[in-house]
């Protein structure tokens, strides 16, 4: 019963979303013969656009309900969930699995999609164009799950209970981690409309990215976070040491996050000078590409991963709805690329606007690079008859290079003004910093670290902070001197005053610190695997591990196997107790927690190995030295910060909205 | 001084500037070099690109392949799992690996030295081993060389055997 509600929900947002669509195509001719009728259809479009989200949120809610109250007739309940599980756990399995997963993804998008209705609703020349691609879109996935990947799907058998969640998935980061991509994802259909919206319509001026800036940056910090969190989850979880493997699904979030951030960068220059227009809309579509695919790679399982738990035949559909959403949009681009023509024409190679056309060229070269390396296997299959693949040792080797070049012009390209700049500026700001860096590098050096890559991207990333860390003290010394202010306020109205511009800098140090837990980790990273009865005692560089005991113990349905593990310095000297432990779940599957001294320098971690094996008196432990791990999750943070800022309402631009919302209003009312 | 990097330079004259297009031809050229160079550096290094191979695409040509790095791809027997700390630095992993869980005739026998025993190794999982062979029916796994998928089941899906 309670299915065939949900299902009905579902089939109902899809007509809705299809009668949407056609309602919006109808207003564009009617407008031409009967505004007022026009305008009607217009809006009955977005009504029926609108209505998509409350169906789908019905759907949702079924679901969850579905979940709660283990009602296995529904074949998705029996696959997620159990009785036993707890009841977080059976709220957020509702995207533990592909058609839960869906379900969320279509709910985001319409709620995404709705808003974007409401706020952008003056946009009137824009939206029927952005309602019909948005609403195709939607459409799409809201298909899905109506036929294909129908959540609600009655169950083959009636089981007692369920198969319940991976273990793997039950850690709070996986909880959150999904969600995060998936609004970062969505969120980026929002700009893909309006590109698209402005192509069709022939507006082509910088109308849409400005009505579509703060929608692309929010969308960018989903995905920021969803990738952030997910690497965290590999590190906490998985028991490799690792946060990042090159692993398709991991590569394909990356993707459009890299032509996002190449979209963010270049708007500005078509903001200051008129240039870039046709490179703006191809970015957009180009990211938006990336997020289709991205899902169909995740969610059929095209190429092998070790995420992809997804198998189905729904590939040739989504394979077909990106070849057409690829035509569609690749073929509007190239009809609107002469009105696309730049205002302007580059100047000086030491320019701000050449700065960025080098960070556009450099990140889409490591989109290019990941995306081969990616689709290797496919491609060498298609070619040669055999499946060869690319470890990611190829994929540091193919992008470290670049990567290190984009943390440098991190560093250069603020300096840089539009039009031209003289090498002599440049020199004279970076001089400090260079040394400083050189000095920094050298004592590395001396304290024994020789590996070449290593130094050249400590120096790099040295170089880099300096150079942004004095782009806010010069900045703030000049308001103490105008202004009279203290450093703290100085400081703090720079953030106030130019919030795009700070908050980006703070970004750019926020990468900066992650590129230096990169570094660290990458270069220096260090483990030993032992096995040690109770007393005995085993060495990693300066830590020295000492096994007491291994206790077994129940905890609701899961049976707990840990190791008690005493931690001693160098000098012997007791440092802490570690308690790593194998969790084995009601069904048999295991799950491996390692424990961690965490400190600024390195993380010393501890995974049980093959609890099977373990006694009370004697076990396998492996150690992992990992340097400067934590720079990483730092510089997260300051990630994060820098785009919250960044992204921020701005009160002006808000004003500026509101004067233009009421002369629509007024040139609406002399209509 | 920051807020001069915001200013226009006055009386800059493009038509002159325009004539150092130059610059741009030689920056494109190098950049595009730098990255054809990555990309050729990261292909030639060691390991490469790895042939990816099925049990009985590895079975049918096992002479040819033996002391090639491969990866090899298949479903977990169970039963085969096996955990064996041969002393203090050494342990033993071995399982094996079959194309189909139905009729698991042609195995191949997987051996994996000082590495933990993965969470995901269990009957029905997916094993992608990246290793070599040792020319006797054993498949040799590098360091950090197991990686396991989910078993499918979670997706409520009958693994598919690719041909």
């Amino acid at each position: 019963m309670l299915a065939e509600f949900g299902q009905s929900a579902i089939w109902c947002a899809l007509l809705a979303a299809i009668y949407s669509i056609a309602a919006a195509g109808f207003s564009v001719y009617r407008q031409k013969t009967d505004q007022i009728s026009g305008q009607k259809w217009l809006s009955s479009a977005r009504n029926a656009a609108l209505i998509t989200f409350p169906l789908l949120l019905i759907a949702c809610a079924i679901m969850v309900m579905a979940l709660i109250t283990d009602d296995y007739s529904i074949a998705y309940v029996q696959q997620v969930t159990s009785r036993e599980t707890p009841l977080v756990l059976k709220i957020t399995s509702l995207w533990g699995g592909q058609q839960g997963s869906l379900l969320l993804w279509s709910l985001l998008l319409s709620g995404f999609l709705g808003v974007a209705w409401i706020t952008k609703w003056n946009e009137k020349s824009l939206m029927p164009y952005a309602l019909i691609i948005g609403g195709f879109t939607q459409v799409f996935f809201t298909y899905l799950i109506a036929f294909p990947e129908n959540p609600f799907e009655a169950a083959p058998f009636l089981a007692a209970n369920g198969s319940g969640l991976s273990p793997l998935l039950r850690h709070p980061l996986m909880i959150i981690h999904p969600p995060m991509l998936y609004l970062g994802y969505t969120g980026f259909i929002v700009p893909y409309a309006f590109a698209m919206g402005a192509l069709m319509t022939g507006r082509l001026d910088d109308g849409w990215i400005r009505t579509t800036r703060r929608w692309t940056l929010a969308a960018w910090l989903f995905l920021s976070l969803g990738l952030i969190l997910g690497g965290r989850w590999a590190y906490d979880v998985l028991g490799w040491g690792g946060y990042w493997e090159w692993d398709p699904v991991e590569n394909v979030a990356f993707l459009p996050w890299l032509t996002g951030t190449a979209f963010l960068h270049s708007v500005m220059i078509q903001e200051k000078r008129g240039m870039f227009k046709v490179w703006n809309v191809v970015l957009i579509l180009i990211t938006y590409l990336l997020v289709i695919y991205g899902t169909l790679i995740v969610r059929t399982g095209l190429l092998s991963s070790v995420h992809a738990f997804a198998q189905s035949d729904i590939q040739w559909v989504f394979f077909g709805f990106m070849v057409f959403m690829l035509l569609f949009s690749a073929g509007w681009a190239i009809y609107r690329a002469p009105a696309l023509a730049s205002n302007n024409h580059l100047g000086s190679l030491l320019s701000r606007e050449s700065a960025f056309l080098i960070n556009n060229f450099v990140i889409m070269a490591i989109t290019l690079i990941i995306f081969f390396f990616t689709n290797f296997t496919l491609l060498s299959e298609l070619f040669t008859g055999q499946e060869y693949g690319v470890g990611p040792q190829q994929y540091n080797l193919a992008t470290g290079p670049l990567f290190a070049l984009l943390l440098l012009l991190m560093g250069v390209a603020p300096l840089t003004m539009w039009y031209r700049t003289s090498i002599n500026h440049l020199g004279r700001l970076s001089l400090w910093p260079a040394a400083v860096a050189t000095l920094l590098v050298i004592g590395i050096v001396i304290a024994g670290i020789t590996q070449i890559g290593a130094l050249i991207g400590l120096w790099i990333v040295f170089f880099s902070t300096g150079l942004t860390t004095l782009e806010y003290v010069r900045a703030a010394r000049a308001r103490r001197r105008s202004k009279d202010e203290s450093w703290p306020t100085a400081l703090g109205q720079l953030f106030v005053r130019n919030q795009r511009r700070y908050g980006g800098y703070l970004i750019h140090l926020g990468v900066l610190v992650m590129a230096f837990g990169i570094i660290g980790s990458e270069f220096f990273q260090a483990d030993r695997q032992i096995f040690l009865q109770s007393g005995q005692r085993a060495s990693l560089r300066d830590y020295t591990i000492e096994f007491v005991q291994a206790d077994f113990y129940m905890e609701n349905d899961v049976q707990v196997a840990q190791a008690t593990v005493n931690v001693y310095d160098e000098d012997g000297s007791f440092i802490t107790t570690l308690f790593p432990h194998t969790d084995i779940f009601g069904n048999g599957e295991g799950m491996t927690i390692p424990d961690a001294r965490s400190t600024i320098a390195e993380d010393f971690y501890v995974i049980l190995v093959n609890w099977e094996g373990v006694q009370r008196n004697a076990a396998t432990l492996r150690m992992y030295i990992n340097p400067l791990i934590n720079w990483l999750w730092a510089g997260g943070v300051v990630f994060m910060i820098g785009t919250l800022i960044a992204a921020w309402p701005d009160p002006l631009d808000m004003k500026i909205a509101e004067a233009e919302r009421r002369r629509v209003a007024v040139l609406a009312a002399g209509d | 001084m920051s807020q001069s990097s915001w200013t226009n330079t006055k009386g800059i004259n493009l038509e002159k500037s325009s004539n150092k297009s130059w610059q741009f031809v030689v920056a494109a050229v190098l950049l595009v070099a730098a990255v054809v160079f990555v990309v050729f550096n990261a292909f030639n290094s060691t390991g490469g690109t790895q042939l990816y191979v099925t049990v009985d695409e590895y079975l049918a040509q096992e002479s040819t392949l033996s002391g090639r790095d491969l990866r090899v791809t298949g479903w977990v027997v169970g039963d085969s799992i096996e955990y064996t700390q041969i002393d203090a630095e050494n342990s033993r992993l071995e399982f094996d690996i079959v194309d189909d869980l139905a009729n698991p005739t042609n195995r191949l026998h997987i051996v994996a030295f000082n590495e933990p025993k993965p969470d995901l190794l269990q009957h029905e999982a997916q094993a992608l081993v990246e290793g070599q062979a040792d020319g006797n029916g054993v498949f040799m796994a590098n360091k950090d060389g197991l990686l396991l998928k989910c078993p499918t089941r979670y997706e409520g899906e009958q693994p598919v055997i690719e041909s």
